[in-house]
């Protein structure tokens, strides 16, 4: 009975090592240390959104602006580089991200507006806040960004890309907050059952607004490291993410109804994602048939989802 | 031959750990009132959930009118005449009242290629039907815009629109006063005129002895006696239900200390807790009690209170929490995250004290969810079963223990005992009893006005949001007293 639980907790990662194995029996190139490598550094930018959706997530959430987030966190960071510094640059992004975050936050948990809709106008207003600041180019200045910057997206350290270890050292610290705080305990309560939660004496309007801050500082460090990586801030990145991103916290197995989730399968989700892009570009499937194949993937995850529910 | 209208046999069914039914044999014929009455958690509820389709049984057989049948849904136990008026009645207050009785049948018409609802039909139809109530209501009012005991009969008048074999009434008077109980009376003995089956659930035993032919008692999920009119007086009908043990009456203490908590629940009168009182809020349903008991928790609205002789602004249930008060709410899945374990839902509130320098010290919760699993005896004694997998009394213990961990000065309770079973009641009422008794205090609303006469230092009667009259114990407080200072 135990064992089955434990088993069935961890489906995301069977699922993972099960596709890694049909991908390597059918493709030698797979296990080849460059292409494990380019799935690690594919997949560390979205595990750091996932991380930070996995917080509204769980706290009974919805995050649709992260992908805006990002776009705005890597133009602002690159334009405070050019002038302040490396180090500035990296905070300015990360605080603008917090600050989408923190408006995010006062709106849904205060306001009680809903989270799709808040959300969809964030995501919508916040690209249009980037291509304003941006003029619509991307910015790298006139002899490019700092090359300490640049090599924050292409330098390794002890033979692991930078890039891979923000996300590692990440997933500790944020498990902890998540798992051995009061406050991550009070996060899972508010999103599992948010009266119960109020009447626990629980303030769950500012631990909502605080989870929406985690997403957008997150997003916000995504933002800086694909700025990193692309070179420049590009006003048009990041498009997308959010759907890639809630995809992979739900094949996490975190649930949309909130109080569910860790961060650590939220990370195998983008795993999958990534690992599963990687099988079919390999395995040299129609780019077209990849789309149909990921959205399948989602679909069959959550609808495995709900029927392990009934059963219960 | 003359079949009854509506028959179960050797009905059970099971929640989880809990027995709801157990082999439960019922019917009621045409042109009868067959009451159901017994504590909460006996199986009422259930049984009639079963007959209106809501629940399937584990096992037995439901036949309409002679005929076997199977429920896989409310829909098609209203197919089959058989029609039931919830507690909790559901009718849409945005539309008007002549939509809310036709909804699910609504009567069209054509208009070329198109079916459009043909409003007047629908309006001259919901007059009539009304009118057989004596109800004279607008059929365009908007339902939000009606009181509750206007609603009902709307609910009824829904009912009796369709083509209505077996009526199921649960509990219809449980927030009427006398005066608009006596017009149900009235339209259910025109109803038994029309050979309408009737099916009364009731916690007034008096209106059994007044209207019901016949009467079944349940008892921990069993049929504990049936009895036909004459048979049965409000005593019998007591002894049946409690199986002739009636529960100890907990000691309520006559010395009573320093004032713990001193508010206004009403915003208007002056109501003060001191140790070792368990003071009641008696009231009819919808009468302002549970408003009471949220704003005294610092719920929806800022309040004004003191505590320990100091005055404090609650403004959060945090703040209430903070000054040493605890709430056990109504609806038990508001009192529990219920997917998360026992030992989670019972560390909620006490995060703050088993937790050092920002994270949680783990070892220092542990012990004190055991200890109290134990105090309050939760059954299974497993802290990491999810809350939901509990019956219910084992639930409303881990909503206790919660704020038991915290030595809580003051305890509000909205219904502690609804719908659990006589042992688990008894274990509650010995712990609210056990607090009160070490010098703490608790504030108790019941809708079970004897669960009050017999737990209660003093109880205060509500009507319409005020409180109206404070009973105490050394005046003696009994059932009929309270139910008439509430208007029931």
């Amino acid at each position: 009975m135990r064992y089955r639980a434990s088993l069935a907790g961890q489906v995301p990662l069977l699922t993972l090592l099960l596709l890694c194995a049909i991908t390597a029996l059918l493709t030698d190139r797979f296990l080849s240390p460059l292409n494990l490598t380019n799935i690690l550094v594919q997949s560390s930018i979205m595990a750091v959104i996932a991380m930070g959706m996995t917080f509204v997530i769980v706290g009974g959430g919805f995050d649709l602006s992260v992908g805006s987030t990002a776009a705005l966190a890597g133009c602002v960071a690159s334009m405070v580089m050019l002038d302040a510094g490396i180090a500035a640059g990296a905070i300015a992004g990360v605080l603008a991200g917090a600050l989408v975050g923190l408006a995010n936050g006062l709106i849904i948990a205060f306001l009680n507006v809903n989270p799709f809709i808040t959300t969809l106008g964030t995501m919508v207003l916040v690209r249009g806040a980037v291509f304003l600041i941006t003029g619509g180019a991307p910015v790298s200045g006139e002899t490019g960004l700092p090359g300490g910057f640049v090599a924050l997206g292409s330098g390794r350290l002890l033979g692991i890309h930078y890039l891979v270890w923000i996300p590692a050292v990440l997933l500790a610290l944020l498990s902890f907050v998540l798992h051995a705080t009061p406050y991550g305990r009070r996060v899972y309560a508010t999103g599992g059952g948010r009266e119960a939660a109020y009447l626990s004496g629980v303030r769950v309007r500012r631990v909502i607004a605080s989870t929406y801050i985690w997403c957008g500082a997150l997003a916000g460090v995504a933002g800086v490291m694909l700025a990193a990586r692309l070179q420049s801030g590009q006003p048009t990145a990041g498009e997308f993410y959010e759907l890639t991103a809630i995809a992979a916290v739900v094949l996490g197995g975190a649930s949309l109804q909130g109080g569910e989730g860790t961060l650590y399968k939220s990370v195998i989700g983008v795993l999958i994602m990534v690992v599963l892009g990687n099988a079919l570009n390999l395995l040299n499937v129609d780019s077209y048939w990849q789309r149909v194949a990921v959205g399948a993937v989602i679909i069959a995850a959550a609808a495995a989802e709900r029927l392990r529910s009934y059963r219960r | 031959m003359n079949f009854p209208a509506l028959r179960a046999d050797g009905i059970s069914k099971r929640f989880d750990a809990t027995v709801a039914l157990d082999n439960v044999d019922f019917e009621v014929r045409p042109g009868e009132i067959h009451a159901v009455v017994g504590e909460n958690g006996a199986g009422k509820s259930t049984l009639i959930r079963i007959l209106g389709g809501a629940h399937r049984p584990d096992r037995g057989s439901i036949s309409v009118a002679g005929t076997r049948r199977h429920f896989a849904s409310p829909r098609d136990a209203i197919a089959a005449g058989i029609v039931t008026i919830p507690q909790e009645l559901r009718l849409v207050p945005a539309l008007s009242v002549a939509e809310n009785m036709a909804l699910g049948d609504l009567p069209v018409r054509r208009m070329g290629p198109f079916a459009v609802i043909d409003r007047r039909s629908m309006r001259e139809e919901a007059r009539s039907v009304l009118a057989l109530l004596d109800f004279e209501a607008d059929p365009d009012r908007r339902v939000a815009s009606l009181s509750f005991a206007e609603r009902q009969l709307v609910a009824i008048a829904k009912g009796l629109r369709r083509d209505c074999r077996v009526f199921i009434l649960d509990e219809p008077t449980a927030a009427l006063e006398k005066r608009e109980v006596e017009r149900l009376f009235a339209v259910l003995a025109r109803m038994q005129a029309r050979a309408t089956a009737i099916v009364y659930i009731t916690h007034r035993l008096d209106e059994v002895v007044a209207i019901a032919d016949r009467c079944t008692v349940l008892r921990d999920g069993r049929v504990a006696a049936v009895s036909t009119r004459g048979a049965f007086s409000v005593a019998d009908l007591i002894g049946a239900m409690t199986g002739g043990v009636a529960e100890p009456a907990p000691s309520a203490s006559a010395a009573r200390g320093e004032v713990l908590l001193s508010a206004r629940p009403d915003g208007a009168t002056a109501v003060a807790l001191r140790a070792g009182e368990v003071v009641g809020l008696a009231g009819l349903l919808g009468s302002g009690t549970e408003r009471m008991l949220r704003r005294l928790f610092g719920a929806d609205e800022p309040t004004l209170v003191t505590v320990g002789g100091r005055g404090r602004r609650l403004q959060h249930p945090a703040d209430a929490v903070a000054a040493g008060i605890g709430m056990v709410p109504g609806e038990r899945g508001l009192g529990l995250v219920l997917d998360q374990s026992v030992r989670d839902n019972i560390l909620l509130p006490n995060l703050d004290v088993i937790s050092r320098f920002g994270w949680l010290d783990r070892s220092a919760g542990d012990p004190m969810v055991a200890a109290l699993m134990e105090l309050v005896d939760i059954r299974p004694r497993q802290p990491r079963l999810k809350a939901r997998a509990l019956s219910g009394g084992n639930q409303q213990k881990v909503i206790l223990a919660k704020w038991l961990a915290r030595g809580i000065a003051v305890l509000l309770l909205d219904d502690p005992t609804q719908g659990i079973d006589v042992a688990a009641k008894a274990q509650i009422h010995a712990l609210i009893c056990d607090l009160a008794a070490r010098n703490r205090a608790a504030l108790i609303k019941s809708s079970d006005v004897g669960e009050l006469a017999l737990l209660c230092t003093s109880v205060l009667a509500v009507r319409r949001d005020r409180i109206i009259a404070s009973l105490d114990r050394a005046h003696g407080i009994d059932e009929s007293s309270l139910q008439a200072a509430i208007g029931g």
